[in-house]
């Protein structure tokens, strides 16, 4: 039995894990980052599925990644490079579409060739979210205060909290707590009429939700996506060069760079205690890692309920860990294709086809597809958000050829009678029926095609529950209550052992913002 | 001026609220359009002239409200909630953790019998809290004056005073759905369903809704649990007690006089017109009609600034509850209680659905409460705005769809019915004034919620009109039968 010793073991080398390893090394500690699988990457993988087709599995475009962190980790020079993505476009039944760019003009000028009304709303909405989403953007990076503790650091973060607060004008706050609180279906119908305008905009308020989008709560996810379009390292949603992988691919080299070891095929059994403090690890090899400091950037659930004994915390957290949501409610379809969708609204090869293709052309239609799911079916109709990597990325697919990805939404987790091959099969039919609707040809091209079910990404990426956000971005799931009340400052009850993913403030998306932040947390505790 | 203080209607807040100004020595007029008092909360004769509930099965004053004005009030009773199940159980619930309340949950869950009395003290005080919010005026952000500051920090401590895990319990529960908060304390359905029942009675919001975890506790603390408060004699008597404390203080109520329009110079009030054109002048008018109705129809959107308009404009109201009351020959064959047709949260979730589409719930979540031979059936969801249908046609599709239901659990109850008589969400808002059939002058949902009601920055009861201040159901402290904003509105005009 081999016995390491380390300054700081990193569980899971996703690219929280990654980040919080590298800033850790960067700090000069001696560093770990361990990972199940054979590659690293976590959810923000490239996978050859099939030979010659390379895929974003699970995450496919980046826009929240926090601009500090490319900076620090000098990312583009260990290789991230990010394509941007122009364009949604909503394609309707009526053979027209709704298109959308980064720019505010064009957008304007196409809204209004459907609706004037909305045209011109559209100048006040985008000023409006653009200010919201600046004012709560400093909250993204601060560590949560507990508002029942009396320590100084509480304290004093609840003053930076008032502060920060007084800063911002009467209206400011008051857009920020509607927009916490509301529907997105309420809040776009306060602005819009125009039904594709609504559904394409209201699907940023479900995804990775198991919500609809006339569900209190629901804009506030509307805004944590739209962060990334105002405040992003890219000011657009984009996609990396060689995928998503190409992310975390980017920061592990940093992080070796950085002095960081990484290894895989590392799976974590335990999480060893000594003396109350977490002293290292225990893989499911038999190996044993020893370390001053053990960093968890796996799930809340396995990061608490499965590497550690129950014992070693408070009965009250257990519970409160038990009761955190991880319902997952979304899957992916990679579809492998010999030639380019054509799309009834697209005819040729269109500037659109290197942009997002949404299926959404109502909120109805989203809220329809919610209904299925919350009584344990995966949407007939589903909302899904398609983009063709190769289009953007030539090296992703053979010449002439093209991989797209599929966003779905609503699979549920727990699907009734759980999930299986026949189950997951019908799913994926009714993934491309409904693209068949809008491209014909969809069926012909097609040469291969994986399916994702909330069931697979728990398998594979090692998700509980397989929630992208590793646990649902609702309302008593954020900030000070995430992942439990009094443990949101990136600590954990077992002294030694913190916890930095997506399961922590601020949530999901490739962000990287939890797995600094629980860094700089380690770092301001070594002693 | 005979009067100093002009109040729009005669309903419970609007009482309560002319109460503390008369008791203050203001010299009080009160207007209701109706030919009685009440409101919300009347006893009035329907159909052939059976007298019923009409609206409210049951409710209460606050108890400040009482000791503060004295008031004579008539006794009430409080109800068990009983989920009558499929194949003629019934599942018996009280706040009080008694056993018969033990017993019955657990022939269905012994774990959830056995969690049963924390639940309760977990909802008294989720409850109790709601109860100091709703007592506390609201500030307007960020610049708290230190006279706000006060009131809210002692609000503060009143929470931080449940210690830290009840305090995340009761904030966390706010935006929590009615499912998720009871499938954290019980593993039977339909123990989480008859809960749920409550949560979403009067909301047109759906157990697996968000926020509906808030209005559990909102509907939990006015009714002081999960049954209805009966008060003897009829809702009506807690009018009765207002009025006449009202006019032992020199206040003045005169019924059948309807207000159609506020006057308004200079963005300040110079009285009301009636609808038959006369004119009483004042300088301070009080409305416990809805925010929308008062401000936009009342006052007019011409008189008021373009973007508070707007946002008078997207105030949710979109009521979904529609009454039905039969008349029988008393062998309806059901047992008393506040009783609800919500066997399964699927049932009420489905229910809901129809409303948000605009329909009717084909199988509805239904509140059964009797009073003699006189059975009232509260039926959700029926949404004012049906997308194919209106409701002049719907009226006795809602009669079937509503006697079906209950006769489902009472198959005597079909031979008994003498006489129909059905409030539809459009007599609601047509007899009753309830704009859009919204039983609480707004939806209570997180975004319509403290400091939020009616609009942010308008929590503070007055409105951009110079002496026009708001004290019914859909400003802070309203929604059901409480009189909280009544009495709220009337402190701060007194305070000034």
């Amino acid at each position: 039995m081999s016995v390491n010793t380390y300054d700081a073991i990193v569980i899971g080398a996703g690219h929280n894990g990654l980040i919080a390893g590298a800033y850790l090394a960067r700090a000069g500690k001696k560093v770990a980052i361990l990972e199940r699988r054979e590659i690293v990457g976590g959810a923000a993988v490239t996978e050859e599925i099939f030979p010659g087709y390379r895929f974003s599995e699970f995450s496919y475009v980046v826009s929240l990644l926090r601009p500090e962190i490319i900076r620090d980790l000098e990312l583009p020079r260990h290789g991230l490079k990010i394509l941007p993505l122009p364009s949604t476009v909503t394609p309707m039944d009526n053979g027209d579409y709704l298109a959308a760019w980064a720019d505010h003009e064009p957008t304007r000028r196409e809204i209004c060739r459907h609706s004037a009304r909305d045209a011109e709303a559209f100048d006040e909405y985008s000023r409006v979210m653009a200010r919201a989403a600046k004012a709560i953007k400093p909250v993204l990076s601060l560590v949560p205060p507990d508002p029942t503790s009396m320590s100084i650091r509480d304290m004093l973060g609840l003053l930076k909290l008032g502060k920060y607060a007084k800063s911002l004008s009467e209206k400011e706050l008051y857009r920020i707590a509607k927009l916490v609180t509301q529907s997105s279906a309420d809040l776009l119908d306060e602005w819009f009429e125009f039904d594709p305008l609504k559904g394409t905009k209201s699907a940023s308020g479900i995804i990775g939700t198991f919500l609809g989008p006339h569900s209190p709560g629901t804009a506030y996810v509307l805004l944590h996506h739209y962060m990334g379009e105002i405040d992003g390292a890219f000011r657009a949603w984009g996609f990396a060069k060689n995928g998503t992988g190409g992310v975390t691919a980017a920061i592990a080299a940093s992080a070796r760079a950085l002095g960081a070891e990484i290894r895989t095929n590392a799976a974590v059994k335990q999480v060893i205690v000594k003396g109350g403090r977490a002293a290292g690890v225990a893989l499911e090899n038999g190996d044993e890692l020893r370390a001053k400091v053990v960093l968890s950037a796996a799930d809340p659930k396995r990061t608490f309920l499965n590497f550690v004994e129950s014992r070693h915390f408070p009965d009250e957290f257990v519970t409160q860990i038990r009761n955190f949501r991880v319902r997952g409610s979304s899957g992916k379809v990679n579809i492998a294709l010999s030639g380019l969708p054509e799309f009834t609204c697209l005819p040729g090869e269109s500037p659109l086809h290197r942009g997002a293709i949404s299926i959404s052309p109502s909120i109805d239609y989203i809220e329809r597809a919610y209904d299925e799911a919350k009584y344990g079916q995966f949407s007939k109709n589903p909302y899904i958000d398609m983009i063709i990597p190769s289009m953007i990325d030539r090296d992703m697919a053979p010449p002439g050829h093209h991989v797209m990805s599929c966003f779905v939404q609503y699979a549920p987790y727990d699907i009734e009678g759980g999930w299986d091959d026949q189950k997951r099969e019908a799913f994926g039919e009714t993934v491309i029926n409904t693209i068949e609707r809008y491209a014909p040809n969809i069926r012909r091209i097609i040469v291969g095609k994986q399916v994702i079910t909330p069931k697979d990404i728990e398998r594979i990426a090692g998700i509980t529950g397989g929630n992208i956000f590793h646990g649902e971005l609702l309302l008593h799931q954020l900030f000070f209550l995430r992942p439990a009340p009094q443990w949101a400052d990136f600590r954990t009850p077992l002294p030694g052992y913190y916890f930095g993913a997506s399961g922590a403030h601020p949530g999901g998306g490739v962000m990287g913002a939890a797995g600094k932040l629980a860094a700089h947390e380690v770092l301001r505790d070594w002693r | 001026m005979a009067h100093d203080i002009i109040v729009i209607g005669a309903g419970l807040n609007g009482l309560v609220a002319a109460n503390y100004l008369a008791k203050a020595g203001k010299r009080v007029l009160v207007l209701e359009r109706r030919a009685m008092a009440g409101g919300q909360a009347v006893t009035e004769p329907l159909g052939s002239g059976f007298g019923v509930d009409a609206l409210h099965a049951g409710g209460q004053l606050r108890p400040d409200i009482i000791k503060d004005l004295g008031l004579a009030m008539p006794p009430t009773t409080s109800e068990p909630l009983v989920s009558l199940l499929p194949g003629g159980q019934q599942l018996r619930l009280t706040a009080d953790a008694d056993e018969r309340t033990i017993g019955s949950i657990a022939r269905l869950s012994k774990q959830d019998a056995a969690r049963w009395p924390d639940f309760v003290a977990f909802m008294q005080e989720a409850a109790g809290f709601l109860d100091a919010a709703y007592r506390t005026p609201m500030p307007r952000l960020p610049h708290v004056s230190l006279s706000q500051g006060l009131p809210l920090a002692k609000l503060a401590l009143n929470l931080r005073r449940l210690g830290p895990r009840d305090m995340f319990r009761v904030i966390r529960a706010l935006p929590m759905s009615a499912l998720e908060l009871t499938e954290e304390w019980f593993e039977t359905d339909a123990v989480r369903a008859a809960v749920s029942a409550v949560a979403v009675h009067g909301a047109t919001l759906g157990p697996m809704s968000a926020g509906s975890g808030y209005t559990l506790m909102h509907n939990w603390l006015n009714r002081g649990g999960l049954g209805h408060r009966r008060v003897e004699g009829g809702i009506g008597r807690l009018a009765e007690a207002l009025v006449t404390a009202l006019e032992a203080r020199g206040g003045e109520i005169r019924l059948s006089t309807d207000v159609k329009g506020i006057l308004v110079d200079n963005m300040a009030v110079r009285g009301v017109r009636l609808a038959g054109g006369e004119v009483i002048a004042g300088s301070m008018v009080v409305s416990a009609a809805d925010p929308r109705h008062t401000l936009l129809g009342l006052v007019g959107a011409p008189e008021l600034p373009p973007h508070f308009v707007w946002q008078m404009q997207s105030i949710k109201m979109r009521g979904s509850v529609a009454k039905v009351h039969l008349l029988t020959d008393g062998n309806h064959g059901l047992p008393a209680g506040t009783l609800v047709i919500a066997p399964s949260v699927r049932h009420i979730e489905r229910a809901y659905d129809a409303a948000k589409y605009g329909r009717m719930s084909q199988a509805p979540y239904l509140e059964i409460t009797t009073s003699g031979p006189v059975v009232s059936l509260h039926y959700q969801y029926a949404p004012y705005a049906l997308r194919e249908q209106d409701w002049s046609q719907e009226r006795t599709v809602l009669e079937r769809s509503a006697v079906d239901a209950a006769v489902g659990v009472s198959p005597s109850l079909r031979e008994s019915i003498r006489e129909v008589v059905s409030l539809t969400p459009l007599d609601l808002e047509r007899t009753y004034g309830l704009t859009e059939g919204d039983l609480n002058h707004g939806q209570l949902i997180l975004d319509q919620m403290f400091f939020m009601r009616p609009l942010p920055g308008w929590s503070s009861h007055a409105t951009p009109v110079e002496g026009l201040y708001l004290c019914g159901n859909g400003v802070h402290g309203g929604g059901g039968i409480s009189g909280a904003s009544g009495r709220n509105a009337a402190r701060a005009i007194l305070k000034g």
